[in-house]
């Protein structure tokens, strides 16, 4: 853990506001640093195999950049991560319609969501907290929400990402955070990482990613319960990887309702990082970074597909407009919580 | 419905295509699909005879010259397995293919020698043979890799390996280590290969890793028992190529075409150890000594013996040892002899009595007091612990 932060400044928006950036670091010398736009992870950089530190998260240069983006790259995601289907749904016999900004359906809290907000941002015992009011109305969902998320890096190289949440008024309500990894800062996409991902089954999607079907995954290219290679797994032939041109797909996690549980294991053999993936939710939401063609680079130029991939905790997409609806409405009086951590170290 | 009769065509003496054959049983047991599996009862393949047999489908080794033939005029599904090839006018038409990416394994085990440091880079591969046509692949692939990055190369085949020959074919060999400008990364096409170039330096007395540093290809538990300096690896993705084989058998023999279906499946990772673990030295003493500690080590040696070996006194190997690696020569000792134990303790079952005494620890106490002094748990702990982070 570390001593002390402090806001720099990074940039300001184009109505005039500051945004900031602060530093998070740990024993290991590894640096995350997150902005109070979006409560945006933006760089975490770490050792590699030969204690070479580079970054391992995609990302934009300037908060304009992130402004003009449309890949959520590192940000805090709400008030619904993934997908609601047609930007609509019901609640207590009123229909809600929200931001339709992903072809027809709704998108991660919409044009305007969380990725967008400048959060307030406080610090306690090395951790840092951002937190956001979300006014009624907001993409389009009922009620006023209190949001706080808290940030800490452990000696031991785990980020943790720790949400709270209070409505007013009774509101679906998913949050997540959206880096991208590419473990390997040196060279190539992430095609040759290996990844290892526990759980049984996955969501088969429709042509706009919406859920339509609970499938094993046994025997097919989503069975990573044994690690595999994404990007020889991406040719296999595989009628729900040409839907998407990858995977763009929520895996139904193990052991659900066991708290905080490791899920997800990738490892880069060319710089010998891994990263584990823990939470408490259910789904988790595995995007190979597909159509991250033509996504401004931090470096300058710009990304080109599987630049880097996304691994997203959350409950699963569309499950507003599933019998399973009730268990994702938060409601006055209650308090939400996630819980999720990345953690890197040398395998 | 009777279980489809499926033959795997490999010959299955190396580590390689155990691992392909494992992946198979993997898929078929996360999926269920039963399959009547045949395969020689020596675990070698006759490919000549395999249109004789009645069966619904066949994996095969395709890196056996014979396959494209043997099996052109089948009328069953057949799923090919073998090494990938830059020209793609190499790989038999129609039918699919799935490679162990051979200029992938080569890039990985030269980037690692890269991160080391080294700025020299030489390849040891195999004369060229219709059965080992990866080998030329991975040496065209080394050769491709240092031609874009402007540096020259020097490509060794030596001869093939038999008894009669062998002693000369060691000192060709060592003369090759011996004209090679040092130091120099060496890429050796197979663990085999690697292990014969840790011999060739040994006899030479060519010091790895300071002056010749030595990456294999497979991983092969075997080649890692016969070295005394721990070999590094690269990990080819074989049980993955056999999930995928089955898994595109598994789609036609219900029906689906996967003619042109190429799945190139990268490696899964290097297994750093000493022979790579190139670190610029410059006494010529320390070299020297680090040598012989790799060495000899595990067989008990104290500080007086490598003193005596490198020629000078105690005191001043000392000064060198401080200066250059911050450590004294008796730690230099201790710390090769608990790398080979944490080394066998993490990728075997061997005893732990016999653990303590392959790598010179005098007692079984006196190692688990070293271990608990240096790593805060015992051997078995440690043992334990790596056991369950294993790849399953």
């Amino acid at each position: 853990m570390n001593s002390s932060l402090s806001a720099q400044p990074w940039g300001s928006l184009p109505d005039g506001r500051a945004a900031h950036r602060w530093t998070l670091r740990n024993a290991m010398g590894m640096a995350v640093t997150i902005s109070d736009l979006g409560g945006t992870l933006l760089s975490w950089d770490v050792p590699d195999r030969q204690g070479r530190f580079g970054d391992v998260l995609l990302g934009h240069a300037t908060p304009d950049d992130y402004l003009k983006a449309t890949a959520f790259m590192g940000a805090l995601v709400g008030r619904w991560a993934n997908r609601i289907r047609d930007g609509r749904f019901e609640l207590d016999g009123v229909i809600h319609k929200l931001d339709r900004n992903d072809g027809p359906n709704h998108l991660h809290g919409g044009f305007d969501g969380f990725h967008r907000k400048l959060w307030d941002v406080g610090t306690s015992e090395g951790a840092l907290i951002v937190s956001l009011t979300s006014p009624e109305g907001d993409s389009g969902f009922p009620g006023e929400v209190h949001v706080r998320v808290t940030y800490a890096l452990a000696d031991d190289g785990t980020l943790s990402i720790d949400y709270e949440a209070r409505t007013d008024a009774p509101t679906p309500l998913s949050l997540t955070s959206h880096p991208y990894f590419n473990l390997n800062d040196r060279r190539g996409d992430i095609r040759d990482h290996m990844i290892r991902i526990d759980a049984d089954a996955f969501l088969a999607i429709d042509a706009t990613g919406i859920p339509v079907d609970l499938r094993s995954v046994a025997g097919s290219a989503f069975d990573f319960r044994t690690a595999a290679p994404v990007g020889a797994r991406l040719l296999w032939p595989d009628e729900q990887l040409r839907v998407s041109g990858g995977f763009d797909h929520c895996y139904v996690l193990n052991a659900p309702g066991k708290g905080l549980r490791e899920v997800a294991l990738v490892t880069d053999p060319a710089s010998g990082r891994q990263l584990a993936v823990s939470t408490d939710q259910a789904g988790l939401q595995f995007y190979t970074g597909q159509k991250l063609a033509g996504s401004a680079r931090r470096e300058g130029g710009q990304y080109e597909a599987f630049a880097g991939f996304a691994l997203e905790a959350q409950a699963f997409p569309n499950q507003v407009n599933s019998p399973r609806s009730g268990e994702v409405i938060l409601k006055p009086g209650q308090t939400y919580r996630q819980s999720t951590s990345y953690r890197i170290s040398i395998g | 419905m009777a279980p489809h009769r499926i033959a795997l065509l490999f010959n299955a003496n190396k580590v390689y295509d155990r691992q392909v054959i494992a992946g198979i049983g993997q898929y078929l047991n996360s999926t269920r699909v039963e399959w009547d599996l045949f395969m020689e009862e020596d675990f070698r393949c006759r490919m000549r005879d395999i249109h004789r047999w009645q069966g619904d489908g066949i994996i095969a080794d395709f890196d056996d010259p014979d396959a494209t033939d043997a099996l052109a005029n089948l009328t069953v599904p057949v799923v090919a397995v073998g090494g990938s090839y830059h020209d793609s006018a190499a790989y038999p038409a129609d039918i699919p293919y799935i490679a162990t990416d051979n200029a992938k394994l080569v890039r990985l085990a030269y980037d690692h020698l890269i991160e080391q440091g080294l700025q020299r880079f030489a390849f040891y591969g195999l004369p060229p043979n219709p059965r080992s046509r990866w080998a030329q692949e991975r040496e065209g692939a080394f050769e491709r890799i240092l031609a874009a990055d402007g540096m020259e190369s020097s490509v060794y085949r030596g001869s093939p390996t038999s008894a009669g020959g062998w002693g000369h074919a060691v000192e060709e060999l060592v003369a090759w280590l011996r004209a090679l400008p040092k130091p120099i990364g060496i890429v050796a096409v197979t663990d085999a290969r690697a292990r014969q170039l840790l011999q060739a330096c040994v006899i030479g007395e060519i010091s790895v890793p300071e002056q010749v540093a030595i990456v294999g290809i497979d991983n092969d538990p075997m080649a890692q028992l016969l070295t005394r300096i721990p070999l590094t690896s690269v990990i080819q993705g074989a049980e993955e190529m056999g999930r995928t084989a089955a898994h595109l058998l598994h789609q036609m023999l219900r029906g689906a075409s996967c003619a042109g279906t190429r799945v190139l499946v990268p490696p899964v990772g290097i297994n750093v150890q000493a022979s790579s673990k190139h670190q610029p030295v410059k006494s010529p003493h320390v070299m020297r000594a680090s040598h012989y500690i790799r060495q000899y080590a595990c067989l008990g040696i104290k500080t007086e013996q490598v003193a005596d070996y490198v020629g000078i006194s105690r005191t001043v190997l000392e000064e060198h040892f401080k200066r250059e690696l911050k450590q004294t020569v008796h730690q230099a000792i201790l710390q090769h002899k608990l790398e080979t134990a944490r080394e066998l303790l993490a990728h075997s079952s061997t005893p732990l009595a016999d653990i303590a005494v392959r790598c010179g620890f005098t007692s079984l106490q006196y190692m688990y007091a070293v271990f608990r002094r240096e790593y805060d748990c015992t051997p078995r702990q440690y043992h334990e612990a790596h056991r369950q982070t294993l790849p399953s």
